[in-house]
Formats: C-alpha cells, structure tokens, sequence
C-alpha cells in the first residue's frame, strides 16, 4: 500500500471530528487539572460535575427559557455553587491529613455515587440530548464529507477557554495569588494570603470550568447517568499525559487523545481503546510531570 | 583510633544555590563528634547526602562496614569480610537509604519520625527484623523468634524503654518517643549513629536524660557517634570534637575549647539571628 | 496414648476458653457453627452470604497493599478479573481434554482445580511486571497507575486481539457434574460451592493472616507508618512493596476465580475500576487498618445492598447510601466498622473485656501525628 492510497483515508472531516473530541476533552479535563495544580486534590467527582452541567443546561432549555446559551451559564454556575460546598464541606477537613491526597480521592469518589444516583433520581436512566443553538443548527460539507457547524463553535469555545484562562492565571491579581499559592502554600499563607478561602475558590473555578464543559458539549453527546463514569476516565488520561496541573498540557493531551480517537480506528482495529492507558501507564513511569511541563504553562 | 566515616570534597547544588561546598571530613571511633552551624548551613542536607537520601553532585562518602555489636552475642552478620577499598572503608557515595542503613550507618530524625501506629516493642521489632534480615519471611510468626525477642528485650531496657514497651507510640510523650528514635536507630546495630537534634523539642529534665542516655550508650556500645545540634550546653557537655559548617563548608573544626573561642564561629553565628 | 491425652487436653483447655466470656475461642465457634447452619439454608440466603465470601476475599487481598503499605489500587479488578478468565479458559477449553485423560466422572473436578492453579498462576505472571513498574509511584500516582493497568486489562479483554476472551460478552463458566461411582454431585450447585468457597475463602483468609503477622507483615506495617523511617532501618521499601503487590494480587486471583464459578461468567466488567471500586468501598467502610475490616466492610456492602434492595422504592439508588458511607467514614471515624465495634464492646462489657479482637487492631491512620512527616530541606 503506498501513501498516497493511505492519505485520502483522512478526511477533513475526520479532522475535524478529532479537534472537536479533543475539545470536548479540554473542556472536561481542564478543570481537574486547574484544581490538581492548586490544591494538589485529585477529584473523582469531577465527571460527575460535568455530567451534572450537561442536565442542568438540559433542563433549564427544556423548563425555563430556550436559549442554549443562558443555559449553559447556569449549568456552569450551579456545578460551581455545588463544587465549592463539596470543598468547604468535606474537603477542607482533609487538608492536613497525613493521607489527605488518599482521603480526598475517596471522598470524592463517593460523590461519584451521591452524583450518579441523585442524577438518576431527577432525570431517570434515559438518555437526552441537546439542540444545539440554532445558528449553528447546520451542515459543513468539506472536502467531500459533512460535520455539524456546532463542532466548529466547540474547538472555538475551547480555544477561547483556554486563553481565558492563562489571561485570568496571568495577568489578574486573583492569578497571581493562585500561582503564589500552588507554588508555595505555606510562604503564600505567611504573606497573608486567605488560603483556605483561595482553595475554595479555585475549588469553584474549576466546578465551573467541569459544569461550562458539560454544558457546552450537550449538543455533541447523549447525555445519560452513565456519562459522568465515562468522561472522568477520559479526564484521567488527558492530564496524566498533559501534566497534572498544566492547562496547556491539557490542551495539547486533549487534542492527542481526540485525534488519536478520530483516526486511530482507521489504522489499528484490534487494541485500539487500549492505546491511551498504554500512553497513560508510560506517561505515569517515564514523565510523571506529564509530556507538557509545570502548572499555567 | 580507626575513621569509621570519610567525605571526600562533598558537593551538593540545588540548581544555583550551593547547599553543601566541599565537605571533607573524617570521623574516628574514638570520639563524638557533633557538627554545628547556624540555619541555612547545610546541616540536613549534608546528613541526606550521608544517607543516601540525596545524591550529591560531587565528592565521595566512605564507610567502614559491618556491624558493631549492640545487642545479643555480637555475632555481627557481615562483620569485616564485606569490607573493601580504602583501608576497610567502602563507598557508599551512590548507594539508596537502605543500603546505607545495611552498610551500618543509622540515623534519627530531628522531626520524630517513628512508626507512630505501632507499640515501642513493635518499633524495635521492625528494626531487628531488617538487621537480621528476615524481612521476607512471610511463613514464621513475627514474635515466634525467641533470639528476637530477647535482643528486642536487651534493647529497650538499654535505653530505658521497658516500662512503655507495649504502648502505641501514638500516645508516647515527646521525650519518650525521641528515646524510641534512638532505639530504632541503635536496633540495627551500626557502626556509625548520626544523630539528627536529639534535644529538639525537649524540656529542661527530658534534655538531662537524653544527655546522660546518649553519653551512657556513647561509653557502652562500639558505635560512633555523629550529632547535630542546636543547644550549646549540649554540644559542649558531649562533644569531643566539633566541626562548625557555615554556607556548606566546614567554618571550623576541633575541641570544644578552640572551636568556642573561635573568632569566625562567633561571627558566624552572631551573623545569623539563630542560636 | 499420650497423643489422645494431649487432644483431649486441647479440647478441654478449648472448653474452658470458650466458657471464659468472650474471647477469640468463643467467637470462632460460633463463626463455625453459623458457617454450617448457613449450609442448611434458603437457597437464595447461600448464595448471598456465597457472594459476600467472594467479595471478603478480594477487599481483603486488596487491602494487604492499601492498609498495611498504604498504597491505593483502583485496579485490582485486574487481577480479579485475571482469576475469574484463567479458570474460564481452561473450563471452556481444556474439560473435553480432561475428560478424555481421567474419565468424564472426575473430569470437571480435575478441571476446576486445574484452572484455579491456572487462574492463579495468570494472575502472578500479570502481578509481577505490573507490581514492578507501580511500586516505582506513589499515593495519587500509584492510584492513577493501577487504575490505567486495569483499563488496559479491560480494553484488551473486550477488544480480545488474540481471539481469547469473548468480547464484550465474557466467557460461559460451567462447572458440570463430577461421578465418582456412588458419589455424584455438581460443583457448581449453591450448597456443594458454598461448602467448597467456604474451604477455599477460610484457607486464604488464614495465609492471609499468617503473611501479616509475619517478619514480613511487621514490616509492612512500618512501611505504611513511615516509608521513609523504614528505608533508615534498612528495609528496601520499593522491593517490599512489589512482593507485598504480588501476594495481594494473588489472594485476589483466587477471589476471582470463585467469582467466576459463582456468577457462571468471566465478564470484562470486573476488570473494570468500577469493581476496582469495590475493594476501596468495602475495606474503607469496615476499616482499612484492622485485619478483619475488609470481611466486615464486605458484609455490610453485600447485605444493606441486598436490604435495600427489598424495598423496590429505595432498589434503584443503594449507590447513594454508599457514597454518603463512605464520606462520612474518612471524615469522621476513619476506623471504620470494626473499630466502632470494637469501641462498642469496650463501652459494653467495660475494661474486663477479653482482648478477643485486639489482635487484629493495629492503629488508626488519622491517630497519626503530623510530626511522623519528616520536612527535608528546611536547611538547605
């Protein structure tokens, strides 16, 4: 097989599918990374918040007011309202455990369940899904093949995240406490900064960054009380490869695993799905910091 | 008089700062040696260089091996045959925590550092355990070797521990748990004790009884002695030698006397705004 | 026959412990006379108390790593997972062979055995290179490494590349009917597996026992206190480490071929960090630093599960009563159910209580003092 036979097996479309996925990754796995770097708490939860702000958008589209949008600024909020008593409430206690990254791991897998069960509860076993805006409600055709325009508009609002963010770490004064911070707790706490106050915070930040990333991939996904399960071990994978703490790594691990998800099938059938823990198990052993350095880089 | 500890030029760097410049020194068995130095003078650092918890950027760490009898019949394992290189003195530059404990150098923590969870008997026990080296025998019961056990007995009433044996040392007060420090230590029988700050932390009566335990033992057992210490009543009521370190290197070195009056000592100190 | 003075002395010194109040005596017969009255119960009754052996088994595996070197696998559904596929393997593809070697009669007996030691013997081969390369990490990243290796196992079994596992399906397990002339009886009927898990369970349970409170279980216990204490002593912790990984896998290997021959199937979904969670779930809430936390933990996960599971309002949601479980254990009694047993007892029958489960407590994680941590570099 030569390699011009091989290259008309990628489509723009497929292309695009996997900076969407890879989005979509960003978006689940930046929060967790924000709050890792920080806080130094690995959040087993944090699929769940996601899910959470999938249904809460899904809701109020559905009971209050149509528009996606509105919406999906209330699901953020409502996760990040949810996050931050999780944090003041059980997590905090932990802190000065000689354990506490074990404790906190625990605690919040529990919120898995409560989450979990709670969703279902609400909303049933069914699966949904979200229309999304109407603007965008349309087709691309594109070197022979046709995507969804909301793809589009999700590598869009990711990116946007993305700098948002290093903008908000780097160049505000609430940033520079949180970089303070996740350097040096103790020094940050001499220098009188409330760290407590500053965990929940970031805390909230990040449940806000899970709940805009369900919300904001709604229309992309079905969304059933199993999605929280699914997307968590996604978000493992992705900051394991990018680095625990960096939001850059993030970016750069989601799209990896997103391409890697788009083309992949087309190369290797059998063991596909197994690659990212490979990568994940290798990562783990030979670049524990992850493939794409420090906190905010 | 035999060196049981040699550094050869020893060097450590954190990226541009310099923690420990230099360092040569030998240690003979015939003393204690206590080195001192206001905070900030590569103290620990050089202690986690001796102990294989860091490695150092350059320079060499000698020690003599085998075992110096602390408990039972002295039929130290290894005794001399490991011994090798430099006059019976063995590398142990690049050797990992516990193969330096193994080579026969001990050590106690200036932040307790002890098996909490466990009774004082089961702390010993753990140490005794990797000195005699049946820390994978998972078939015989842990209490079921009465050589063990009677070692582990001579151990706690050489330092004093009898009464508590078997209370958790989570209920301990401080200066019993610092005794259990310096049980485990001496447990594996080493050739060489650094002692990290015995008196840290201690009232005025705890500092008195660690002072006559540690010179009780010092004159008891065959091993040397190596202290660190912030308390100067301390240093000057045990010491034979003292070696000061001041910004990684040795500032001064020799007997109480003339280290004390020593003008830079004096200044080095004043310098800082510990002591 | 002084042989029949000394049994008959045993026995009366057994005699006397059991009458003397509560002791380890009392309870043990007790345990073994509830263990046989189960055999003559409902059905259903001996399956579920089948299954909460199964699961012991595995939590207590599992927390051989968790409680007493204090790291934290969410993958040992690897290893669960790797006993359940051995023994369903040699079952699926082996008994014809048996049959033709021993006679059909003692074919699924012999077939049975085979593939436990085969389950078993998969499951160090697996626990060997993957003890290896975990141990190299620590709290957060042993938790994330385990987990990934669990994952991997479970892709690999679903995506079956070598045409071995049967997909997403899992492979049938059947247990067949063993004919020895007279005696004639199927393995895989509730009473005859519940009699052979209790023999299997017991036996593991007691080298369980045996390996903690060996030279090499004491030392595990100081590694869970202190690593770093420990190293000064001279104790390759990493090393220690891996063979206390290796162990644990395999008494989980053998809770996971039981698994298999009760549910009849070896399914991909045990590998995954959901039955991982399991383990975590069970020992967390029974007690990780008591020998006996994960069987209780075990009981309480199995029989509130079937509890709740009788009121068709409440079925669906049992996650939830766990999840709260759990959080409220690690915030505010991390000793779990055992060590409010055991506080219970001290209230009830006041200090003349005999040290009946004493034995088995070790210390209480969160009764550590911050102190323990050593702080390097403050003068560097």
């Amino acid at each position: 097989m030569s390699l011009s036979s091989l290259v008309p097996l990628i489509g723009v479309s497929d292309v695009v599918i996997g900076l969407s996925l890879g989005s979509r990754l960003f978006l689940i796995a930046v929060g967790l990374s924000l709050i890792f770097g920080v806080l130094g708490v690995l959040n087993f939860a944090h699929g769940g918040f996601y899910m959470l702000g999938a249904y809460v958008t899904l809701a109020f589209v559905t009971n209050v007011i149509d528009n996606f949008w509105l919406a999906a600024v209330v699901g953020a909020l409502a996760v990040g309202v949810v996050g931050a008593v999780i944090e003041f409430a059980v997590i905090r206690p932990l802190y000065d455990r000689v354990d506490a990254d074990l404790d906190q791991l625990i605690v919040t897998f529990g919120f898995v369940l409560i989450i979990h069960e709670t969703v279902r509860f609400i909303w049933g076993s069914g699966s949904y899904s979200v229309e999304p805006p109407a603007l965008f409600d349309f087709s691309v055709s594109l070197g022979g093949s046709s995507f969804g325009a909301y793809r589009l508009v999700v590598v869009g609002l990711a990116v946007a995240v993305l700098v948002g963010l290093w903008l908000f770490i780097t160049q505000t004064y609430f940033g520079s406490l949180v970089r303070g911070t996740s350097s040096d707790r103790e020094m940050a706490s001499m220098l009188g900064v409330d760290v407590p106050r500053l965990y929940t915070g970031v805390f909230f930040l990040g449940s806000v960054l899970a709940g805009l990333g369900g919300a904001l991939s709604s229309p992309l996904q079905s969304t059933s009380p199993a999605l929280g399960d699914q997307v968590i071990i996604d978000a493992f994978i992705v900051v394991v490869i990018g680095g625990l703490g960096s939001m850059g790594g993030a970016f750069v691990g989601a799209m990896l695993i997103g391409m890697m998800q788009s083309l992949g099938p087309q190369f290797i059938s059998a063991g596909s799905i197994a690659i990212p823990f490979l990568a994940m198990v290798i990562v783990l052993l030979f670049r524990p910091e992850g493939l794409f350095g420090g906190f905010g880089e | 008089m035999t060196t049981v500890l040699k550094t050869e030029d020893l060097r450590k760097q954190f990226g541009e700062l310099t923690a420990v410049d230099g360092v040569s020194i030998e240690v003979d068995d015939s003393e204690i040696t206590s080195i001192i130095g206001p905070n900030g003078a590569g103290k620990t650092t050089f202690y986690n260089l001796l102990t294989g918890v860091l490695q150092p950027t350059a320079g060499s760490i000698w020690l003599r091996s085998g075992d110096a009898a602390v408990v039972g019949d002295g039929d130290a394992a290894g005794g001399d045959g490991r011994a090798g290189g430099d006059g019976g003195l063995r590398d142990i530059t690049d050797a990992e925590p516990h193969e330096v404990a193994q080579a026969g150098l001990s050590r106690s923590y200036q932040i307790t550092n002890i098996f909490e969870g466990l009774t004082v008997r089961e702390n010993v026990r753990v140490a005794r355990i990797s000195h005699e080296k049946t820390r994978l025998d998972f078939r015989s019961r842990a209490t079921g070797d009465e050589a063990l056990e009677a070692d582990i007995e001579e151990l706690l009433e050489l330092t004093g521990l009898t009464d508590i044996a078997d209370t958790k040392c989570d209920t301990l007060s401080h200066g019993e748990k610092r005794t259990v420090e310096i049980a485990l230590a001496l447990a594996i029988e080493p050739n060489v004790f650094l002692m990290d700050e015995p008196t840290a932390g201690m009232n005025p009566t705890e500092v008195t009884e660690i002072v006559s335990l540690i010179r009780e033992l010092d004159a008891d057992l065959d091993a040397t002695f190596v202290v660190t210490e912030h308390n100067m009543d301390v240093v000057t009521d045990i010491s034979d030698r003292i070696v000061v370190l001041a910004e990684g290197a040795i500032l001064a070195d020799g007997t109480p006397e003339d280290v004390l009056t020593d003008d830079r000592v004096t200044e080095a100190y004043l310098g800082s705004d510990s002591v | 026959m002084s042989a029949t003075t000394d049994t008959g002395d045993r026995v009366r010194e057994f005699g006397a412990a059991v009458a003397d109040g509560w002791t380890r005596e009392r309870f043990g017969l007790l345990g073994a006379i509830g263990l046989i009255l189960m055999a003559f119960g409902p059905s259903f009754q001996i399956y579920l108390f089948t299954d909460f052996l199964v699961v012991a088994l595995f939590a207590l595996g599992f927390n051989l790593l968790y409680g007493y070197t204090g790291l934290l696998s969410f993958g040992h559904g690897l290893f669960y997972a790797g006993g359940a596929y051995g023994i369903a393997v040699v079952l699926r593809d082996l008994t014809p062979v048996f049959a033709d070697v021993v006679g059909a009669g003692v074919a699924p007996l012999v077939a049975f055995v085979v593939g436990g030691v085969v389950g078993l013997t998969l499951v160090v081969a697996v626990a060997v290179p993957v003890g290896w390369l975990s141990v190299r990490l620590e709290e957060i990243y042993f938790a994330l490494i385990t987990l990934a290796f669990g994952m991997l196992g479970y892709s690999l079994i679903i995506q079956d590349p070598a045409g071995l596992t049967n997909g997403t399906d899992g492979i049938i397990v059947l247990l067949g009917s063993v004919d020895l002339g007279g005696l004639s009886f199927r393995i895989g009927a509730r009473r005859t597996y519940y009699v052979l898990t209790v023999a299997v369970v017991l036996a593991a349970t007691y080298g369980t026992w045996r390996v903690v409170n060996s030279p090499f279980g004491t030392v595990c216990k100081a590694i869970r206190e202190s690593p770093d204490r420990a190293a000064a002593l001279g104790i390759d912790v990493r090393h220690h480490r891996w063979m206390t990984f290796i162990i644990s896998a395999a008494i989980v290997g053998i809770a996971g071929v039981l698994r298999a021959g009760l549910a009849s199937v070896a399914s991909p979904g045990l590998t995954h960090w959901s039955t991982s969670a399991i383990a975590v779930i069970a020992t967390v809430i029974g007690g990780a630093t008591y020998f006996s936390g994960p069987i209780v933990g075990a009981f309480i996960f199995l029989y509130i599960r079937w509890a709740i599971s009788r009121f068709p309002t409440l079925e669906a949601y049992w996650e939830l009563f766990f999840g709260a479980l759990l959080i409220g254990v690690v915030l505010y009694f991390k000793q779990g159910a055992v060590g409010g047993l055991l506080l219970a007892r001290d209230r009830l029958l006041g200090d003349g209580a005999d040290d009946a489960g004493g034995t088995e407590a070790d210390s209480t994680d969160d009764s550590r003092s911050d102190d323990a941590r050593t702080d390097r570099g403050d003068d560097s």
